[in-house]
């Protein structure tokens, strides 16, 4: 199968920094991807690259196409939903649907009208008067009715409550997403998006630093939960990380057997996010 | 629908299990179909492809069959089946340890049936 985006040597300098240094990775038709990073990271940037808002050094091809000059038709296959709201706030919701299906050619009003009905969203409502969770929610009937081939969501819930957030990964799952698709998505709430995922990227100081795809995560990484009387053998072993909780500690180890850490402790799968906190200790200090 | 996974078996196992305990349990009958992929995904807010490992393997079982177009189904004698596999595994991987545990505690027989739940009793 044809890449959907691969990466090669991808570069990105700012006046003063470096945003994106040297990256390389494919993403694979059919998987929801995840590019988690804390704040400056680069992940931003590298979504900006794939859609062609920016310019960058490197190769870069986004469905068989360069971002940089071919961004038009590129445009008919991706859609985009960023954390800053780029809905004009004197927009009505009609309005909203009239533009986007007389602009692009792969937009289905049927499939917009029946996610809106869903809603509270009304035809000659205007952004303005929307809460921040009913926005996301016309943004997203918009963006799900376009039969596109890969959707990249920037920070996507941010600032919603529990219930818009569920609801969000909820509608995506259960109206949008097949084998066809491809889900790119950078987030800080990464509980919450740790099952949907297929593969999981870090990002930290412009380097991918764990791209992996999440059954080979549960293979490679493992938490052990290890008695103070074993704590010097698990040490010997290299863990990644260690911390203390209930008198017990709890080491996180990369590539070590599992069946030798069986004998150390209860093994467990790290959440992503304990992953996250080992791999990027020392980034801001 | 919100779900606590446990970390130490994999997500597509847990949900196996879940099915099966659904059809033990008689909530899905032998013929009745299982809800689709993609509910399920979006349900439990998980990866479509986790979802179907798990009806995989319940295939792989033949406790659930594919009819193509249609879905999945739970084969007849599946609940047969079941029962027949999970009492075997309860007396080799649970029985030994719950034995050796009343033994400790000294419980007889005569005990445990006296102290046994009115309702259940009257199943064995």
């Amino acid at each position: 199968m044809n890449a959907v985006v691969t990466a090669n040597g991808l570069t990105k300098r700012y006046k003063n920094a470096i945003a994106l240094d040297q990256v390389h990775f494919e993403i694979q038709p059919g998987r929801i991807v995840g590019l988690i990073g804390p704040n400056g990271a680069g992940k931003t940037t590298a979504l900006k690259a794939i859609l062609g808002l920016t310019d960058f050094q490197g190769q870069l091809n986004v469905l068989g196409l360069d971002p940089r000059s071919q961004r038009n038709k590129l445009m008919e296959e991706v859609c985009f939903i960023a954390d800053v709201a780029v809905l004009p706030r004197w927009i009505r919701v009609r309005e909203a649907v009239d533009f986007v299906a007389n602009v692009h050619p792969r937009f289905s009003r049927d499939k917009c009208q029946a996610f809106l009905s869903r809603t509270k969203l009304a035809p000659d409502m205007r952004v303005r008067q929307m809460s921040k969770g009913m926005i996301v929610q016309l943004h997203l009937a918009l963006v799900m009715a376009i039969d596109a081939k890969l959707l990249v969501l920037d920070e996507p819930t941010l600032g919603l409550d529990i219930l818009y957030r569920k609801q969000f990964y909820q509608s995506l799952l259960e109206e949008y997403f097949d084998d066809n698709k491809t889900i790119i998505v950078t987030t800080h709430q990464v509980e919450e998006i740790e099952h949907i995922l297929t593969d999981l990227m870090f990002i930290r100081d412009g380097k991918i630093v764990l791209n992996t795809d999440m059954e080979a995560l549960g293979e490679r990484f493992a938490e052990v939960l290890v008695n103070a009387d074993m704590a010097a053998n698990a040490r010997q072993l290299n863990p990644l990380d260690e911390r203390q909780v209930f008198g017990k500690s709890i080491f996180l180890f990369d590539g070590v057997d599992h069946s030798r850490l069986q004998t150390l402790g209860e093994v467990r799968r790290p959440s992503v996010s304990d992953l996250f906190v080992a791999t990027m200790k020392g980034t801001y200090a | 629908m919100s779900i606590t996974w446990n970390d130490s078996v994999p997500i597509y196992r847990q949900l196996r299990e879940r099915v099966v305990a659904m059809i033990l349990d008689g909530a899905l009958n032998e013929g009745d179909p299982l809800p689709s992929v993609r509910q399920v995904a979006a349900d439990f807010q998980i990866n479509p492809l986790t979802v179907s490992k798990a009806y995989q393997e319940l295939v792989d079982d033949q406790l659930v069959e594919k009819r193509r177009g249609l879905g999945m189904f739970v084969t007849d004698g599946a609940r047969e089946a079941l029962l027949k596999s999970e009492r075997e595994r309860f007396l080799r991987e649970e029985w030994p340890a719950l034995y050796a545990r009343l033994q400790r505690l000294g419980l007889d027989l005569k005990t445990l049936l006296r102290e046994a739940p009115q309702d259940t009793e009257s199943h064995s």
